[in-house]
């Protein structure tokens, strides 16, 4: 009596090819059951690496993986209940599209109208019906795709893992097959496993966001808190839409800190996971970008909010938005997004000077 | 196929490999055996063998100078068929890849110059024969224009007659590697100075490739000589072919044993030079 | 990269200069392309030449000799060839080397197959393996041949054709049948295998479902290699025939018996048999990949 459940966990995943690098370094994650996941991360971080080895491709050094409970270390893909789809989609290129789809209850032993029969019906769900007798050679990426996809998901299985699905699609077609992705996951109402570098697509669709580096999980949790609420400088930086900057502690205040630079005075930053913080340390902080207002110096601005003087480097239109990149403090850039509407009340022009400010609410201390 | 399998991975290549090397130890290893074996052995002189030990089968090789003759006429052979299949072989390959703007039709032409590859080695030996006798159509052409007014006996049964048959079998061998490396430089990069060190080496290692085939065949050869130089020049092979027509084993298998060495270790010397497993593997 | 002069300025000195490079694609050839276009067409014409003249001169009649000009023309020597008893067992030796070429086809192909996945899986002493089909390939065949027949004799077996000389002729078609097999996997991507195996395919599953027929123009190739070195082999069939001759054994013979066209009638027709086959493999391979490499559908 399976208990179809789809949910996922790993414990203390570690997978080294030589011995000594550890790919995969000491992963613990809970997935729970329907939802969709997205690991996130530049190439060489060990995302793949973890989607293979749930899929069966690869064995942990370490670790054991549980799918819906049950310790899968050592089971052939199959036996798991898992399907892949792969990055170059590997459609049989002598099958068409149906003979594709219909290959997992082929090699079950299927009969042939029983297969033809489920094969169509997953044709259908993917939309695909007049190519049906089509070679993968006379399909479009798109439509590749949604052969892999269909392929994959015929055999019923628990977890779907999608490894950079949509790297191979051009923008436009990305965009648009995010959501198609999205509604299959719903439609089969099983947990979706997503593997990709680009954290807007992961930050459209996933429920969950695992952002990695170098084989350590750096933050894992729901879109929006991982974007809004990054831990730490490196999961701000690769989520985008941040200013990390980096001050000194000159004092604390209550629950904040005071930060000061060699750009930056009297800065108000909120304690958050720096409790134990001491004056003089070195502290990362992060404010979003789009937090940040540039107004003309003669304006001035509330005594409640921070105050960095500072000057247009550059500026970038970007529709919605106007890009403002201002001179760095330290090594960091200062970037603000300026509404459109806002920005062309009063336009800057490269080299003007402004004062960048910003609620000290809005502003988080990193890790 | 990583967990399971990994203790059966390395058995199942094993019996995979197993046919192919059942074929070639009774039928490489096995022979060259039975010849290094038969090298040892001393000649009844009527075609049998006296079981004994002796050294004097490679004394008699050795001592002779017509050994000497016959292993400088095949190298100089060697050296001939090699420079001129890999000359003519290299701007083939060169025009098809470089010149040639559809790929398809490259592909085509290449395709045209391997298809006799497929035909009788044989059958286009003896072809020369209309087209480079006294009589042959060269020499009428030759005559009727006035070139010349007594017919080139030079076309045919002499050594030059050799290297042209030789050349004509073996640019192919030539053709083929070249043409694989060289499709495979992105035409785009022969213009960075850095890449085009790079892609040089490449080509190196198939040219290679392509002269093993090449200094084997030849160094193998009998029939191409005997036939093309009409008797006028031999060939080692050619001399212990003849030794076995008058059932002298033992010479003929020291003689045997001696060439099948030297073509090893020109292979070797070759191979040696670059690492082909890698090239023909990647 | 070629500078696309419609910018010029209109005062251009030579106008022609321009209409050229506006249509690089038809002028724009350097001398190179001419010089070696030349060294190609010759090669081709020397490649050919000698056989064409041989298929016409067999179509003499009775007065034919070996060289040009041609005298008549009839059927008379392909008839000859095959009715008179002087020259040979024509018949039975191209019964013998169809058969025989067949057989070594067949052979070929598998074990090819099953060696090129071997070498793919890594296997120890591969190295040893590989060495050894090298050696297998550039060892004079004569010796080969020789070292077989001692061996025969020693142990009393007797050589023939469906025997030894198939023996002799694997060592020379299974190296190459292996070397086209490395060439081909090399381009086989492991994603198909593991998708296959995530499908839930066993190992033989995805060898005759998916490997197989992906292969199939590779395994065409090698199958062409087969027949046709086989259908041609000589030097190590020579000694390792037995009493029967196969075809090219019974074309040398006639080279060094016979003086009449005869012997061109027959290297017609062998060569003729060549062609079908060769046409045939081609052909295939062509046709399964345009099927597959089609291009993209309008969306």
């Amino acid at each position: 009596m399976a208990v179809e459940n789809g949910s996922i966990e790993l414990a203390g995943i570690v997978k080294s090819y030589d011995g000594t690098t550890p790919v995969v370094d000491g992963v613990n994650l809970k997935i729970p059951d329907r939802a969709y996941c997205c690991f996130l991360g530049p190439s060489g971080c060990g995302k793949t690496t973890i989607l293979r080895m749930i899929a069966g491709h690869e064995d942990p050094t370490h670790g054991e993986i549980l799918i819906g409970g049950q310790d899968v270390v050592g089971l052939a893909p199959v036996e798991r209940r898992t399907a892949m789809m792969f990055q170059s989609y590997a459609l049989f290129p002598h099958l068409n599209v149906r003979d594709n789809i219909a290959f997992a209850l082929r090699v079950r032993g299927v009969g042939v109208q029983e297969r033809r029969k489920a094969a169509d019906a997953m044709i259908e769900k993917v939309r695909l019906t007049e190519l049906a007798d089509r070679l993968p050679a006379q399909l479009s990426g798109g439509q590749q795709q949604r052969v892999a996809l269909a392929r994959a998901a015929i055999t019923g299985p628990k977890v779907l893992l999608l490894d950079e699905p949509l790297s191979a699609l051009d923008e436009q077609l990305r965009v648009q097959m995010r959501q198609e992705l999205r509604r299959m996951q719903r439609d089969l109402g099983i947990t979706f496993i997503h593997v990709t570098h680009t954290q807007l697509e992961a930050i459209a669709i996933a429920d969950i966001v695992v952002v990695m580096e170098k084989g350590k999980i750096k933050q894992a949790g729901p879109a929006r808190d991982v974007y809004d609420q990054p831990q730490d400088r490196y999961v701000a930086e690769f989520l985008g839409g941040q200013n990390v900057l980096t001050g000194r502690i000159e004092r604390v205040e209550g629950d904040s800190a005071i930060i000061v630079s060699q750009e930056m005075r009297d800065v108000v930053v909120p304690l958050g996971v720096r409790r134990t913080a001491s004056i003089g340390d070195r502290v990362d902080f992060a404010i979003r970008r789009d937090d940040v207002d540039l107004v003309r110096p003669e304006i001035g601005g509330g005594s409640r909010r921070a105050k960095v003087p500072s000057r247009v480097r550059a500026i970038e239109y970007q529709g919605n938005f106007v890009k403002v990149i201002l001179d760095k403090i330290g090594d960091d850039e200062l970037i603000a997004y300026v509404p459109d509407r806002v920005f062309y009340r009063d336009p800057f022009s490269v080299g003007d000077v402004v004062i960048a400010g910003w609620e000290k609410e809005k502003t988080r201390m990193l890790a | 196929m990583e967990s399971k399998a990994k203790g059966g991975r390395g058995s199942v290549g094993w019996l995979l490999i197993l046919p192919l090397v059942l074929i070639l130890v009774p039928f490489f290893i096995v022979p060259i055996i039975g010849v290094v074996a038969a090298s040892f052995v001393q000649s009844d002189g009527f075609g049998g063998i006296i079981p004994s030990f002796t050294l004097d089968n490679y004394k008699g090789v050795f001592t002779s100078g017509l050994t000497y003759q016959l292993y400088w006429a095949t190298l100089k052979f060697s050296v001939f068929a090699w420079f001129f299949s890999l000359l003519i072989g290299f701007w083939i390959a060169y025009f098809l890849v470089f010149h040639v703007r559809n790929p398809l039709l490259a592909l085509g032409l290449f395709l045209i110059c391997t298809v006799p590859f497929w035909t009788s080695n044989i059958i286009r030996m003896i072809s020369w024969i209309p087209l480079l006798g006294k009589e042959g159509l060269i020499n009428s052409a030759l005559i009727e224009t006035h070139v010349i007014d007594q017919p080139l006996d030079v076309l045919l049964f002499s050594s030059l007659a050799v290297v042209i048959a030789y050349v004509h079998q073996l640019t192919i061998f030539m053709i083929v590697p070249i043409f694989n490396s060289m499709a495979r430089i992105d035409k785009r990069t022969i213009e960075a100075a850095r890449d085009a060190g790079a892609s040089r080496f490449e080509i190196v290692r198939f040219i290679a490739l392509g002269s093993i085939f090449v200094v084997s065949i030849v160094m193998g050869d009998f029939f191409v000589v005997k036939v093309m130089s009409g008797g006028g020049s031999a060939s080692v092979v050619g001399a212990f072919y003849e030794d076995i027509g008058v059932l002298q084993y033992p010479t003929a298998a020291a003689s045997a044993t001696i060439l099948t060495i030297i073509v090893l270790l020109l292979v070797v010397a070759i191979l040696r030079t670059v690492d082909i497993r890698k090239e023909l593997t990647r | 990269m070629t500078d696309h002069p419609l910018a010029a300025a209109d005062d251009d000195p030579v106008p022609i200069r321009r209409g050229r490079a506006l249509a690089p694609s038809r002028d724009g050839r350097p001398w190179t392309f001419y010089v070696l276009a030349t060294l190609f067409t010759l090669y081709v014409i020397a490649l050919y030449g000698p056989m064409v003249c041989i298929y016409i001169l067999s179509f003499q009649d009775v007065r034919g000799g070996l060289v040009f000009p041609m005298r008549g023309t009839s059927l008379h020597w392909f008839v000859d060839l095959f009715t008179q008893v002087r020259t040979g067992d024509v018949k039975g030796a191209f019964s013998r080397s169809i058969r025989l070429a067949v057989v070594v086809t067949i052979i070929t192909v598998v074990i090819s197959f099953m060696s090129g996945l071997a070498f793919r899986k890594r296997f120890a002493g591969d190295s040893v393996v590989f060495y050894l089909m090298i050696g297998s390939l550039v060892a004079p065949g004569l010796v080969l041949g020789i070292g077989v027949g001692l061996i025969c004799n020693v142990l009393g077996i007797e050589t023939s054709w469906y025997t030894t000389a198939l023996g002799a002729q694997l060592s020379w078609t299974l190296p190459f049948g292996v070397l086209v097999m490395f060439a081909v996997m090399s381009r086989l991507n492991n994603a198909w295998e593991e998708a296959a195996r995530d499908l839930g395919a066993s190992a033989w599953q995805t060898t005759f479902l998916v490997i197989i027929p992906i292969l199939a123009p590779g395994l065409v190739a090698v199958a062409l290699f087969g027949f046709t070195l086989s259908y041609d082999e000589f030097t190590r069939t020579l000694l390792t025939a037995g009493s029967l001759n196969t075809l090219p054994l019974e074309i040398w013979s006639m080279t060094l018996n016979v003086t009449s066209p005869s012997l061109y009638a027959l290297g017609t027709v062998t060569t003729l048999i060549s062609f079908v086959i060769i046409g045939v493999c081609l052909g295939t391979i062509a046709r399964i990949q345009k099927r597959r490499a089609a291009g993209p559908a309008a969306h």
